[in-house]
């Protein structure tokens, strides 16, 4: 009635439904549906089992079309033109979080996963001499300042000794911000699909990281080994935490996978670590001097950086030790499984100090807490890096604040066929694009980077798994054999009809879902095949 | 001469309070009623994620929220107006982050928009009034959000360019649209509801000695 009476009201209820309509998007995505199937008395409760989110594979879809989509020595769609020396990191940080969707879903291993997880080491490791200024070797090395250095630790000074120990080079042992992470990638390679592929050359970079750590690079033992600090230098001259704290969960892994001991020797650079590299707080610094940089200028009149030594903030009147958020948030991540206690320790600590409250609903981590007036790329780092530490940490409100921050200004955006999404950052910056569509996937799924330190057991590799599946048709939310009650449990949507093959089931097993069975699925060979029909499924396998 | 000026001042005192719906103990009470059941749907709506699409750095969307402390305002008056806004902030801040921020000084920006809105009167049934509502609630929330960001700035020592391009240009994409739509369609529908319950005209907010509107 008072449409009629109220012209204003009219005119402002219409205009309402229209900005609305205009505005509609980005809302939160579906959660996905968990049910109860009981077969023959045995309850299985899909919520008991971790599962996926349509918007976390939407966003394995999307980095899949920029890995396997092309050749490994474009990067169309990355954005890079101005970002080409972080590349690596981004490959590497995109295996570590894909490496959670795999984890969450481990009884899906078709070639969509294991073609993706090869495809992105391929383009880790592109070679100068094969693909030229698109390579790695080219924008994370040969293009960069570094030069090629020599250390003596009687005189780190002299970069140049061409009679002390060779440090340089691409895979060389002082290029651990490459080689640490390329060392990782396969190691998770391996742990997720057991290829046997990745072995020989990630058992070359352990000996190697074993030979740089503890003797002199002359074949003496030493304490501390090359550069006696039990770490490596990023850049020949600077060694941080964070970037050896990939190897040294490589390491792990590596001894845990096949049964070697190795991990003993990180312990020097841990203590180093936990006694040296830290700033007031007790927090991680901003890396370590090993030895003087080629063309270093000490200030005049400012703070004089020691050789060795923490590297310091020369901004700063009394040249207190560089700080960094990302790099505290990185390290405390990748070092959990190492030192639980440390990261436990240190997280509230670090949110204290890098932490800051935007509002009640939104929180962002800086990275300098020294100076609180700037905001830029590294601020927006050190936040993404917050993301996957606090779910790591269950810490799900400062989770929940960072995503409504960093991710609260930026559409998500779906692709035309509905099976990609991503963040679209064209706005800001377009490089940041992969990156921060990564991080969501590695802030929120139920698994967690420490997980990943453990081997699987020799058993699993025997157990029933999707072998092969029409992938592009399908969204597999949850995949996993439960050992305890000897059933597969499967969650998952079928866009158009399509087929699952099933291997290392004995015998043919039926398909039972709740309230009823879809039959047995269909002998091919030693395997098994389930054909399934649009729509959403939660199938107990047995 | 005294006596009456003092009668002149006891007279503004009463229309000022009156016009904050504190003059007797029962306006009190009913005024922090109004505030407290404003600031709870405040924090009931602003839990209920709300879509919208970014073009460049503009958030544009919808925030009901903001509405709601408007509302207030026009309904109950500046104190009601202010308080729903800050308890509201307050509760809804504890709810989701656990803190009280800045000592809740955020909290008072935003109880700012509900107080200017409140200072004006409005007959909620007519279009012209509800126009001004829609001004007023504007110009509340430019004070409440610039505000803030003076907080961000000077108290939070927040960056320029996270105040200004995550926070300040965000919020006002989402909130000028919000307090001009959904003020006056809100305050219409609740002018009607309230009619329609207790078959009168809603006690909308007026001041001391003015006439009570239709």
């Amino acid at each position: 009635m008072f449409i009629r009476e109220n012209k204003f009201f009219t005119a402002a209820l219409v205009a309402l439904i229209i900005f609305g309509a205009l505005t509609f998007g980005n809302m939160p995505g579906p959660a996905t549906q968990t049910g109860v199937v009981s077969v023959d008395g045995t309850v299985y409760n899909f919520s008991d089992y971790p599962a996926l989110t349509q918007e976390q594979l939407g966003i394995f879809n999307y980095l899949d079309g920029l890995v396997t989509g092309q050749p490994y020595g474009s990067w169309e769609g990355w954005y890079a033109e101005d970002f080409a020396s972080l590349l690596h990191y981004v490959l590497a940080f995109i295996m570590y979080a894909t490496s959670l969707i795999f984890e969450t879903t481990p009884g899906y291993r078709t070639t969509h996963y294991q073609d993706f997880s090869w495809s992105l080491l391929q383009k880790m490791n592109t070679s100068y001499g094969e693909y030229n200024i698109t390579s790695i070797e080219y924008t994370e090395w040969i293009n960069t300042p570094f030069p090629d250095y020599y250390y003596d630790a009687d005189d780190p000074y002299n970069a140049s000794n061409t009679d002390a120990v060779y440090t340089g080079g691409f895979r060389g042992p002082a290029n651990i911000m490459w080689t640490g992470h390329y060392g990782l990638m396969e190691a998770l390679h391996e742990r997720n699909f057991n290829t046997g592929a990745a072995f020989e050359e990630l058992s070359w970079f352990i000996r190697d990281w074993n030979n740089t750590l503890t003797t002199d690079g002359k074949g003496n033992q030493k304490d501390g080994g090359l550069w006696g600090i039990g770490l490596i230098p990023c850049e020949p001259y600077i060694a941080f935490v964070n970037c050896n704290s990939i190897p040294m969960f490589a390491t792990y892994l590596y001894d845990n996978m096949y049964g070697t001991d190795y991990k003993g020797v990180w312990d020097f650079g841990l203590n180093f670590s936990n006694v040296v590299a830290q700033d007031e707080y007790g927090l991680f610094t901003d890396g370590y001097y090993v030895q003087q940089p080629l063309g270093y200028q000490q200030l005049p009149d400012g703070p004089q950086q020691p050789f060795p030594g923490n590297s310091i903030d020369r901004s700063v009147s009394g040249g207190p030790v560089r700080v960094s958020g990302y790099i505290t948030a990185w390290a405390l991540t990748f070092l959990e499984y190492i030192q639980p206690q440390e990261t436990t320790n240190d997280y509230p600590l670090f949110l204290d100090v890098y932490g800051r409250d935007v509002s009640g609903d939104k929180f962002v981590v800086v990275e300098n807490h020294r100076h609180p007036n700037a905001f830029g790329t590294f601020d927006i780092l050190a936040t993404l890096f917050t993301l996957p530490l606090s779910n790591q940490r269950g810490d799900l409100v400062t989770n929940q604040r960072i995503r409504n921050f960093i991710h609260g200004v930026f559409d998500k955006v779906w692709s035309s066929d509905g099976r990609a999404m991503w963040f679209d950052t064209m706005s800001l910056v377009p490089f940041l694009q992969a990156p921060l569509s990564t991080a969501w996937v590695w802030g929120t799924t139920p698994t967690y980077i420490r997980d990943f330190a453990e081997a699987r057991p020799a058993a699993f590799w025997d157990q029933p798994y999707i072998s092969a599946a029409d992938d592009d048709r399908i969204w597999v939310y949850q995949a996993a054999w439960d050992e305890d009650k000897g059933a597969f449990i499967l969650n998952i949507r079928v866009d158009q009809a399509a087929s699952l093959t099933f291997s290392n089931f004995d015998s043919a097993p039926t398909a039972h879902v709740a309230g009823g069975s879809l039959g047995e699925l269909t002998e091919a060979g030693p395997d098994y095949t389930l054909s399934l029909e649009p729509g959403l499924y939660q199938i107990v396998l047995r | 001469m005294s006596e009456t000026t003092s009668k002149t001042e006891g007279g503004k005192t009463k229309r000022f309070l009156g016009r904050m719906h504190v003059r007797t103990a029962k306006d009190l009470l009913l005024t922090l009623l109004h505030s407290v059941v404003w600031a709870f749907l405040f924090v009931l709506v602003s839990l209920v994620p709300m879509p919208y699409t970014m073009v460049s750095l503009i958030k544009l969307g919808l925030g009901p929220a903001l509405a709601i402390i408007a509302l207030a305002g026009a309904v109950r008056g500046p104190v009601a107006g202010f308080l729903s806004g800050y308890l509201g902030t307050v509760m809804y801040d504890l709810l989701v982050s656990g803190n009280v921020l800045y000592w809740t000084l955020p909290a008072v920006a935003c109880g700012v928009s509900g107080l200017v809105v409140g200072l004006f009167t409005y007959d909620l049934s007519k279009g012209r009034s509800l126009a001004k509502l829609s001004v007023v609630a504007l110009v509340g929330f430019l004070f409440s959000i610039l505000l803030t960001a003076i907080i961000d700035l000077t108290i939070a020592r927040f960056a320029v360019m996270l105040v200004v391009g995550l926070l300040l240009l965000p919020g006002l994409g989402v909130g000028i649209p919000s307090v001009i739509l959904i003020t006056p369609i809100l305050a219409r529908l609740w002018h009607s509801a309230v009619s329609l319950v207790s078959g009168r005209a809603p006690l909308t907010h007026v001041g001391a000695g003015e006439k009570r509107l239709p």
